[in-house]
């Protein structure tokens, strides 16, 4: 039987960052993945991630991915795909499918990095076809190409919720509620306002009473639910749909450490059935450790300093590197875990109301109960001034672990700090040329430009737009405010496209000067 | 993490419910009001309810209906879902056939 | 809630629960004492199912034989909860000379008891189950064998048990036996102390040392055997069935399933880690040893494998009646991995025994102090 420093199961984010960290310290490592593709969820993470520079913060998920399979290659792991753990047993031993044959293999370290799975709620009709999860929808979407529905409404405003109901709406598809049994909304405020302004109402307090339909989903039922989530009746809204995404949750695959006889523990903070384990991945089984969702549901750029940790703790429990190097190397991504788990959304937060920034400004209810910040809140925010000529409005309300907007402003207009959560403000001594490097650089499609003084009359506005058909210089259509209302007629100046912007477009429309502070997206005419 | 539990503890009647119907274990087709019923005649942990009902013993082994089923369970018993026991995990972790499994490669 | 009770059972699984509906069912307050989580987690809820009569040995033949007339076909009604009983025969099959005389002696000795078995050739064999492939030559042939589902039958017993006021006590680890004033009568766990008139000890494996603190041995080891479950096929047959070889046993089930239990030869030496755990090894070899009978099962899919301890005595039958030595101490374990079909019968006759001091059938044989040297 073939045995190995470091077999690792799931070619994920945090896998394949635990297999480089080992193999550059010299162990021989394998990675089996049940897929036919490596990179676990992120080559379906079409959008750019949040973070700083170290983080990878602005580069697209795939990218991430691909860029990880490079290292992984160059540090010689070996990534066998197609090949099913299939059981985890005794002595570190597991089997594997590989085609048609189950084979064994050892490990003197073994690292678990197996991923989540979706959660499902129940109603009436939920298990019906066209009740889908938006993991699976998004996988349908960004892997193989499928439009999953035409009108489909999302229950979940986390921001897999939000990030899959914009997908959706890139995609073709009308999204025609966002719905969350919740009071505010759980995911990212600038997730929830690229999707409330294109036109997407926003549901919270409220719960889906019954899927309809005979032998698939033609319709939904939501109602408002109180404190309690019990339905308030005579509040029951419906929608003709074909799909419901359920975007409600993950929880770990840990059932190969359960298998193989690792202390579990029930913990709803970490997502469900997890194993007990320390801070770096370090399982009851001497030498098994664990990383990424498997561990505790969090995102992928933390999975992918988990992954390194745990791939560095194999390295340090098999003697190829000295307690010391161990020790320094954690400290360093500790720091880097540290720095992702701050803001208003991090773990330790979970749960709690959170009313005011840091910088002591009032959080938009807005943004919680609909989606967006309403236009007589959007002012007290430090991104969004006023000025001559053209400059950036930010409307980054919230806190949250994201800096790549200051950076990519050459003239120095945005001011974010040493803490990456802080909100961006703009220093009002640059002048801003109107490169927009910071429009396509935010991960949140909250950067826009603006000019009151383009014509007489008239503004520009300068926005994100990411989906096709792309419209052309003089298009004429609608300006819909961050409530995704019309506010007023609008057409389209210019449109940029540049690979320093990383598909992001630049689309530029000029809207009636009085609107400057109210339009937010275009919508052509038909 | 044995803890005595005793079986006469008195978790009151079964009051029947406007979706006892719904499905919940989809690979088996097991009710919401089966999984309520079996409580009642005294299933108290995952693992019976498992094998009084077959919840979770059907193709995905659980992966969608152990959180759902538990959450049910815990409901009747008045308890926090988090008191219940970790679902079982058995191996293949996916259905694998038997000509598969028969073959042991020699690696 | 009083903790004394006129029978004390140690031990949830399908004998223990058995035994406490039968007492209950005639007015005796029982208490049930269960070490694990869960009732019948032992081999009562991890077996291939089997109520079978054919391949026993002679001295417990009678139980099952009593057991299957009178209890197992009212058994679903009695418990209101599908047992899933068959009564369509076992095969014990045979694919070699060697094979064919096991089965012959087998065949003889349960024929002696009166049990209906009779040796059939390959030819017959294929027209009761003709997805047996050409290499069975014999088996023998049971008609009043079957099987039945252990999960169902083992809440089953407990449920109604409960509903007739036994009280179900879980993660409840027995420590220690009492006598007081030479009887025995106190019942002491990790956490509180019973007491009963009778204390049934049907806990497995674990009765031997629950016994031992009153003195008493029970000459036994454990083995860790594995099942396999399939996914739901199209129906097949409805025999249970066995080998000479016990390479493997099993049936499909009324879900369409097929449950395989089977061995591999390490059986006596497969360590666990506290729990149960399956061998990385057995799976494989069992459907080897399937595929061999069952062709057209190659494609049929493993969806659950899982292991179970198996209580050995030294001749291969259980400990069953009353320890005079030690008065009030009655008991019912060592069933050696097939305890599942013969449980009613032998639950049965122990509640009989406490409650009028006699059997309907003779457990004599199953005496607790029947071992002897070899010289």
């Amino acid at each position: 039987m073939k045995r190995y420093d470091l077999i690792i199961v799931g070619a994920g984010p945090s896998g394949l960052s635990a297999a480089i960290e080992a193999a550059k310290r010299g162990l021989e490592v394998v990675v089996f993945d049940e897929n036919e593709k490596p990179g676990g969820q992120l080559f379906k993470q079409i959008h750019k991630f949040f973070g700083s520079k170290e983080h990878k913060a602005k580069i697209r998920g795939f990218k991430i991915g691909e860029d990880l399979l490079k290292e992984a290659d160059a540090a010689g792991v070996k990534v066998v795909l197609n090949a099913t753990v299939c059981g985890m047993y005794q002595d570190k031993e597991i089997t594997v499918r590989i085609n048609d044959e189950m084979h064994h293999y050892k490990g003197d370290t073994i690292i678990i990095a197996t991923g989540a799975s979706e959660n499902m709620v129940t109603f009436p009709g939920w298990t019906l076809p066209g009740v889908i999860g938006a993991g699976a929808a998004q996988t349908m979407m960004n892997l193989h190409g499928v439009k999953p529905g035409s009108k489909i409404l999302m229950l979940g405003s986390g921001n897999v919720g939000l990030v899959v109901s914009f997908q959706l709406i890139q995609c073709g598809c009308e999204v025609v509620a966002l719905v969350d049994a919740a009071p505010r909304v759980g995911g990212y405020g600038v997730h929830a306002a690229k999707v409330a302004r294109t036109g997407v109402p926003f549901y919270l307090s409220h719960t889906i009473v019954k899927a309809e339909g005979e032998d698939h989903v033609t319709g939904v039922t939501i109602a408002e639910v109180d404190s309690s989530f019990k339905f308030i009746p005579g509040t029951e809204k419906h929608f003709d749909v074909d799909t419901i995404c359920l975007a409600v949750g993950l929880s770990p695959m840990s059932q190969l450490l359960k298998m193989a006889g690792c202390k579990m523990e029930d913990n709803p903070k970490r997502g469900g059935q997890v194993p007990i384990c320390d801070e770096y991945g370090r399982t009851s089984i001497p030498g098994v450790f664990v990383a990424g969702d498997v561990s505790g549901i969090e995102e992928a750029s933390s999975a992918m300093i988990e992954g390194r940790m745990a791939g560095i703790a194999a390295a340090e429990y098999l003697g190829y590197i000295e307690k010391e190097e161990l020790d320094s190397k954690l400290e360093e991504l500790d720091a880097a875990l540290d720095g992702l788990r701050q803001g208003m959304f991090a773990p330790k937060n979970r749960g709690q109301m959170i009313e005011k920034t840091d910088e002591g400004i009032d959080i938009s209810t807005n943004l919680l109960k609909k989606g967006y910040v309403a236009d007589d809140e959007i002012e007290r925010f430090p991104g969004v001034t006023r000025a001559k000529g053209i400059h950036p409005v930010i409307e980054c309300t919230q806190n949250i672990p994201c800096n790549p907007c200051q950076d990519s402003c050459p003239k120095k207009c945005i001011k974010i700090g040493a803490n990456i959560t802080a909100l961006p403000a703009i220093d009002p001594e640059a002048t801003c040329v109107g490169c927009g490097m910071c429009v396509a650089s935010c991960s949140g499609q909250a950067i826009f430009l603006v000019d009151e003084t383009y014509e007489e009359g008239y503004a520009s506005i300068t926005m994100p737009y990411e989906f096709l058909p792309l419209p052309e210089v003089g298009d004429k259509g609608i300006a819909l405010g961050r409530s995704g209302q019309k506010v007023c007629e609008a057409e389209v100046v210019n449109v940029r496209t540049s690979p320093a912007f990383d598909k992001t477009h630049l689309l530029t429309m000029k809207v009636p000067v009085e609107f400057v502070m109210k339009a937010r997206f275009f919508k052509k005419e038909v | 993490m044995n803890s005595v539990n005793d079986r006469s503890r008195d978790i009151g009647e079964f009051v029947p419910a406007p979706d006892d119907d719904m499905l919940i274990c989809r690979c088996e087709e097991i009710t919401k009001g089966e999984i309520r019923r079996a409580v009642h005649d005294g299933m108290w942990t995952m693992t019976e309810i498992r094998r009084y009902l077959r919840t979770g013993m059907g193709l995905c082994q659980g992966q969608t209906c152990a959180r759902l089923v538990k959450g049910i369970v815990a409901k009747e018993l008045g308890i926090s879902p988090a008191e219940l026991e970790p679902a079982t995990s058995r191996a293949p972790m996916r259905p694998t056939e038997m000509r598969i499994l028969a073959k042991e490669a020699q690696d | 809630m009083s903790n004394a009770a006129d029978v004390v059972i140690i031990g949830g699984g399908i004998i223990g629960c058995s035994i406490a509906y039968y007492l209950a069912k005639k007015g005796t307050s029982v208490i049930v004492l269960e070490g694990s989580d869960h009732i019948g987690n032992g081999g009562s809820s991890r077996n291939g199912g089997g109520v079978r009569q054919s391949g026993r040995d002679p001295r417990e033949l009678p139980l099952v034989m009593y057991g299957i007339k009178n209890l197992w076909p009212t058994l679903s009604e009695e418990l209101e909860v599908d047992c899933e009983y068959h009564q369509d025969g076992n095969l014990r099959l045979g694919k070699t000379e060697k094979h064919k005389q096991i089965l012959e002696g087998l065949t003889e000795r349960a024929v002696k008891v009166g049990l209906d078995v009779r040796m059939i050739d390959g030819d017959e064999v294929r027209k009761i189950n003709p997805y047996l492939s050409e290499e069975v030559t014999c088996a023998s042939w049971c008609p009043t064998d079957g099987h039945a589902n252990p999960l169902t039958t083992t809440l089953g017993y407990y449920k109604m048990a409960r509903r007739l006021g036994v009280r179900f006590i879980t993660g409840e680890k027995v420590t220690e036996l009492k006598k007081v004033k030479g009887k025995l009568r106190k019942v002491i766990t990790e956490n509180n102390v019973y007491e009963g008139d009778t204390i049934v000890v049907a806990a497995g494996y674990q009765s031997r040392k629950i016994v031992e603190t009153v003195g008493i041995d029970i000459p036994m080891t454990q083995n860790m055997i594995e099942c396999l479950v399939t996914e739901a096929e199209p129906h097949m047959f409805d025999q249970m069935l066995g080998t000479a070889e016990a390479d493997f046993y099993g049936h499909q089930t009324k879900h369409g399933s097929f449950v395989f239990g089977g061995t591999s030869g390490f059986e006596g030496v497969n360590k666990d880690n506290g729990t149960p755990i399956c061998n990385s090894m057995t799976a494989s070899c069992e459907c080897r040893g399937i595929m061999k009978y069952f062709p057209a099962l190659a494609d049929a899919k493993i969806v659950r494998t899982w292991s179970g301890w198996v209580d050995m005595m030294v001749d291969g039958v259980p400990v069953l009646g009353n320890v005079p030595e030690v008065p009030g101490l009655v008991l019912a374990a060592g069933f050696c991995g097939h305890g599942f079909g013969i449980a009613p019968g032998a639950a049965y006759n122990i509640a009989e025994l406490i409650t009028t001091g006699t059997t309907p059938v003779d457990i004599s044989a199953l005496r607790y102090d029947r071992f002897k040297t070899k010289i």
